[in-house]
């Protein structure tokens, strides 16, 4: 009994099929960015899904080759330009709302994540309880190389990551395939992408919302893909060895005397992409990742919102407007950086972007109030 | 007509579930569900900004040493209720607890976590020591006593003791681990009176060499922490004879196992077996026969021996010289008050965050039953310690940033103020433990809940690195010397917070209002009093055994009850005073008055102790009104309860199971199939 209660030119299709909806992004010629339309919309949707009692199931996708490849960083850019820092921090405070709203629903998300996910597109899929990767599947955390850092929750999902590997993904952006992703845990199922209408299908007759139940009905369309030789996932010694090291600048020292112990491309090409990304990203990236450990997914959205707004004050360094400048306006890829080395700064500097913003009417992110009550395990485990 | 009415129903009850189909009811009960508090309580204060002023210092550090612990195996991580929690498995056999300590310490080093501990220098490095200390003994005991036990002990005698020809041979292998260092100074017959030990060490001047004997079995080095397994080297502890003299105890290196662990010629090595507590530790026994070991190895910054075999110090005074080589001791003492204080921190976490989550009893018939925080009697027992606990938190930095900044001018101050801290803080370590497994019930019995095992674990603090009843007394000794000192030289009390001594005596109102009890002006001339007045009788009861003609020992020995009611009083106030400091730094608003609640509730609550009524220095109208006031406090504090724990800052992964959602942690379906 499906019907269809969108028009082919909103952002967010929605369709209604008995006990489950599907979401779907789209915006396929932008990659289904995330644009402050959207954001609300999802917002919106999830809200009233979560009060419907016809509701047990959502399911998340994207139209065309990417699921979303992050939020809209180029129209928010425009937007800073044109009215200020503040309206840039309103975007980040809506997108962040609708990442803690998606980590602690009381309903299941199932996200099919068939091709790019990245940024934003992860804050949007991470935090549900179910994430399918397929065949198609390309995730990044590529913030660092744009001068911002991870945010959408980011230090809370990549934080708990085996060993390291969160924070070699965070630092370096690296990209990761479907099967990478299920080794990690970044997705719970892998889906060849050819069975995923008939596992829609299923899930829509499903009429449950029972973990476990919803967990076995993906399982049987699932299938354990086995790393390729080459996988970054097979290195996790290095890595742990390497991105435990204290400081930005250790890592760094740490990969190079693996260097020289063996001539290997991996590591040569990880330190490449460590000294092209923007200094001030790679410290304060570090920082958050760390204290994101310790913290729930609540703080941790708090703790971002005060960095985002700080990158987008831009008093300490704008390399945010410049990492866009160069890898999305004039896609010269060839940012200039300011400070433009690691040592230029100072722990003291870092300790800013953790503070309040020291600006008249200017809040700490205010999280919306969530039900005590029928809240998952595994939504209160993240508290 | 009620009652009835509830026993039909609770009839019904029973037989309507007594069906299958029924059960499925009772999870919809609220009281069975888990509501996390994060979601109820509210932070009317920056709990951030809390933990900076609690830690105090090197917050990332200790950071970044949680995510260390927490993201590797090897920490033993465990999930459940959704959440990863590490601790030691203590259900392995000593000699897996041993390795796995072991292990640790390696991964660590890999790590560079020990990186300028010992080869570094300045306040910087020693309070960032300091720091991870409390962050790996929140881990576990073990880990952080095996650490002490190289870094400060061993590590620390080369530093304080040796010379630049020790600090250049063995303090970078130290660092890195190529030698693992013990401390051989307690012995069978011998605790804490060193001074008393029999190991024997001659001086043969035809080799140039030290031979280290065990002359008897009450001789034997006993309790030497990493001995049984791993050590490779020791301080050895010894009474030096040289050409039939004896010059009293010094300290030297000798190897007791080669590089493969292999133990040594003429020496022999037992362990002491399984312990109450702290079973990742391999502590030893020792028997040397005729060790030789080269001249340099004795540690001579104090006294050293020609080649020839002539004894030569530059104190000449033996009490002055022994007093010297016991000063590496303090920074042990100084850790374990500092350990205690978050052992406690870990109790009280978890305590309370089950209170606020664990319900018994409903007040009426039909009604939700009452969270225990929720209980007065429940509040009374948990929040005087939680403030306690906040005030200890201020001694023991203030304790950290005097040891750092150490001269030797300080170095009576640093002895005294460790050795009340030490006594003080480990004995409240045990009473809150105890209170807070009892307030846990039955889930306090379970290891995994950590509560419980931590007395086990943390017991041993009440007597190493100083028995705390000797502590006491030598602290009312070093009070009763500055009090002679200042009466014979007709001088004023100066140092150890004595000046109050200098003015008149407080008086205390004989109707004491709220107001009053809340003055933190007041609550300092309370303790004062106390302090003051026990030290006058202190010195009068021994002045009064002198008189009679007892020994100045006998006498002391004789006024032992009053020497550790004064032990006290002195760490008390002292403690209170840093608490004061702390609160004078801030700046007005919702931090301060809730610092300013904790405050009043921890000098309120020393005022409930015995002494106030055995001495008089209450009334028992002014007693009934300090307990009065707690229970005020102790309300107004409940709805704090949640911030004031949450900003001891100890990540959920180190609290546990019953701290979060305990019922998920024992569903059935987390229990493995």
């Amino acid at each position: 009994m499906a019907s269809s209660v969108s028009s082919q030119h909103d952002e967010v299709l929605v369709e209604e099929k008995s006990f489950a909806r599907i979401l779907t992004l789209n915006r396929p010629k932008q990659l289904n960015a995330l644009s402050s339309q959207m954001i609300s919309r999802l917002l919106e949707l999830f809200l009233a899904n979560e009060d419907d009692p016809n509701v047990k199931l959502v399911i998340l996708k994207g139209k065309g080759r990417a699921f979303c490849a992050g939020g809209d960083v180029a129209a928010v850019v425009h937007d800073i330009r044109a009215g200020g820092w503040r309206a840039g921090a309103n975007f980040f405070m809506k997108e962040f709302t609708l990442n803690y709203l998606m980590a602690t629903y009381s309903k299941l998300q199932v996200s099919i994540l068939n091709g790019i996910v990245m940024g934003g597109g992860n804050g949007a899929s991470m935090h549900g309880r179910f994430r399918v990767a397929t065949e198609n599947s390309l995730f990044a955390m590529p913030e660092t190389a744009l001068g911002l850092f991870p945010d959408v929750g980011a230090s809370y999902f990549l934080s708990r990551l085996p060993g390291f590997f969160g924070e070699y993904l965070c630092l370096t952006g690296a990209r990761l395939d479907g099967a990478e992703m299920l080794a990690c845990g970044l997705a719970t199922h892998f889906v060849q992408s050819a069975k995923l209408p008939a596992l829609e299908a299923a899930l829509c007759a499903a009429d449950s919302s029972d973990t476990v139940i919803i967990s076995s009905i993906i399982g049987q369309y699932s299938e354990q893909p086995s790393l390729k030789e080459q996988s970054v996932y097979n290195r996790l010694d290095v890595i742990d060895r390497c991105f435990s090291q204290k400081t930005v600048e250790d890592i760094l020292s740490a990969l190079e005397n693996e260097a020289v112990n063996r001539r290997d491309g991996w590591i040569s090409t990880t330190i490449q992409t460590l000294k092209k990304a923007s200094p001030t990203s790679l410290k304060i990236s570090l920082r958050s990742i760390r204290a994101g450990r310790l913290q729930g997914v609540g703080p941790c959205l708090i703790r971002e919102y005060r960095m985002v707004c700080h990158v987008m004050r831009g008093e300490f360094s704008k390399d945010f407007f410049e990492g866009c400048r160069a890898i999305l306006l004039d896609k010269d890829k060839n940012p200039k950086w300011e400070p433009s080395k690691l040592e230029l700064i100072t722990d003291t500097t870092v300790d800013i972007y953790f503070s309040k913003v020291k600006n008249e009417d200017w809040e700490d992110l205010k999280l919306p109030a969530r039900s005590k009550f029928n809240l998952p395990p595994y939504v209160i485990a993240k508290l | 007509m009620d009652r009835a009415f509830q026993r039909t129903r609770i009839l019904t009850n029973h037989l309507l579930l007594s069906t299958p189909a029924q059960t499925a009811c009772l999870t919809s009960n609220d009281c069975f569900n888990y509501s996390p508090p994060e979601l109820s309580e509210n932070y009317a204060f920056d709990v951030n900004e809390m933990r900076k002023l609690m830690d105090g210092h090197d917050v990332e550090e200790r950071d970044r040493l949680f995510g260390l612990i927490i993201q590797s195996r090897l920490f033993n991580p465990r999930v459940r209720g959704g959440k990863v929690f590490v601790s030691p498995d203590y259900n392995q056999s000593m000699e897996q607890q041993r390795e796995m300590t072991w292990k640790r310490i390696e991964y660590l080093l890999e790590r560079g976590v020990f990186k300028g501990w010992m080869t570094g220098e300045g306040e910087d490095v020693e309070m960032k020591r300091f720091a991870c200390f409390e962050v790996l003994g929140l881990f576990d005991h073990s880990i952080s006593i095996k650490l002490g036990v190289h870094f400060f002990l061993w590590g620390g005698a080369i530093q304080f003791f040796g010379t630049k020809h020790h600090h250049d041979k063995w303090l970078r292998d130290t660092e890195n681990y190529k030698v693992k260092g013990c401390f051989s100074m307690t012995e069978l017959g011998h605790g804490s009176n060193v001074r008393g030990i029999e190991t024997v060490t001659t001086y043969d001047s035809k080799t140039g060499e030290f031979v280290i004997n065990t002359p008897c079995e009450s001789a034997q080095k006993y309790w030497i922490g990493g001995a049984a397994k791993h050590a490779t080297h020791t301080i050895v502890f010894s009474q030096l004879n040289i050409n039939g003299n004896n010059e009293g105890v010094h300290a030297l290196i000798a190897q007791i196992r080669d590089a493969d662990g292999n133990v040594c010629p003429n020496i022999r090595i037992a362990d002491c077996g399984h312990k109450i507590g702290l079973n990742g530790v391999d502590n030893g026994r020792i028997w040397f026969d005729n060790v030789r070991v080269p001249r340099e190895n004795l540690l001579n910054s104090v006294a050293d021996v020609s080649p020839d075999g002539k004894y030569l110090s530059s104190i000449k005074d033996p009490d002055q010289r022994f007093a010297a080589f016991l000063s590496p001791l303090t920074a042990g003492r100084v850790n374990i008050a500092v350990n205690a204080v978050y052992q406690s921190k870990v109790g009280l976490s978890i305590a309370i965050r089950y209170a606020l989550t664990r319900r018994a009893f409903s007040l009426k018939p039909n009604e939700p039953e009452v969270l225990l925080l929720d209980y007065p009697s429940h509040q009374r027992r948990l929040l005087p310690l939680l403030a306690k606990i906040y005030a200890m938190s201020f001694g023991a930095n203030y304790l950290k940033m005097l040891y750092v900044k150490r001269t030797p001018q300080s170095n009576k101050t640093i002895h005294v103020v460790s050795s009340s801290f030490k006594a003080t803080i480990t004995w409240s370590n045990m009473q809150i433990l105890q209170e807070c497994r009892e307030a846990c019930g039955g889930q306090g019995l379970k290891t995994e809940n950590r509560v419980g095992h931590l007395k086990a674990e943390h017991d041993v603090q009440s007597t190493f690195e100083g028995d705390n009843n000797i502590l006491m007394q030598q602290v009312s000794k070093a009070l009763f010397a500055e009090y002679m000192a200042a009466q014979k030289r007709n001088k004023v009390f100066k140092g150890l917070g004595l000046e109050h001594m200098n003015k008149p005596c407080p008086v205390i109102p004989s109707q004491l209002t709220s107001t009053t009890l809340r003055c933190s002006q007041f609550q300092m001339d309370a303790l004062c009093l106390r302090e003051r007045e026990l030290l006058n009788r202190f010195v009068a009861d021994v002045s009064q055994y002198l008189a009679k003609g007892e020994s100045k020992e006998q006498a002391f020995n004789m006024s032992y009850q009053v020497a550790e009611d004064l032990g006290k009083a002195f760490s008390d106030r002292a403690i209170f005073q840093t608490f004061v400091e702390a609160e004078a730094t801030l700046a007005s608003g919702s931090l301060k008055d809730v610092l300013g609640m904790v405050r009043s509730l921890y000098a309120l609550n020393c005022l409930e102790d015995i002494t106030y009524l055995r001495y008089g220095f209450l009334s028992v109208d002014n007693g009934v009104a300090v307990s009065r006031e707690i229970t005020k406090l102790c309300t107004e504090l409940r709805p704090h309860a949640l911030g004031l724990v949450s900003s001891f800052g100890i990540p959920d992964s180190f609290l546990s199971p019953i701290a979060f959602n305990w019922v998920d942690a024992n569903s059935w379906s987390s229990v493995q199939h």
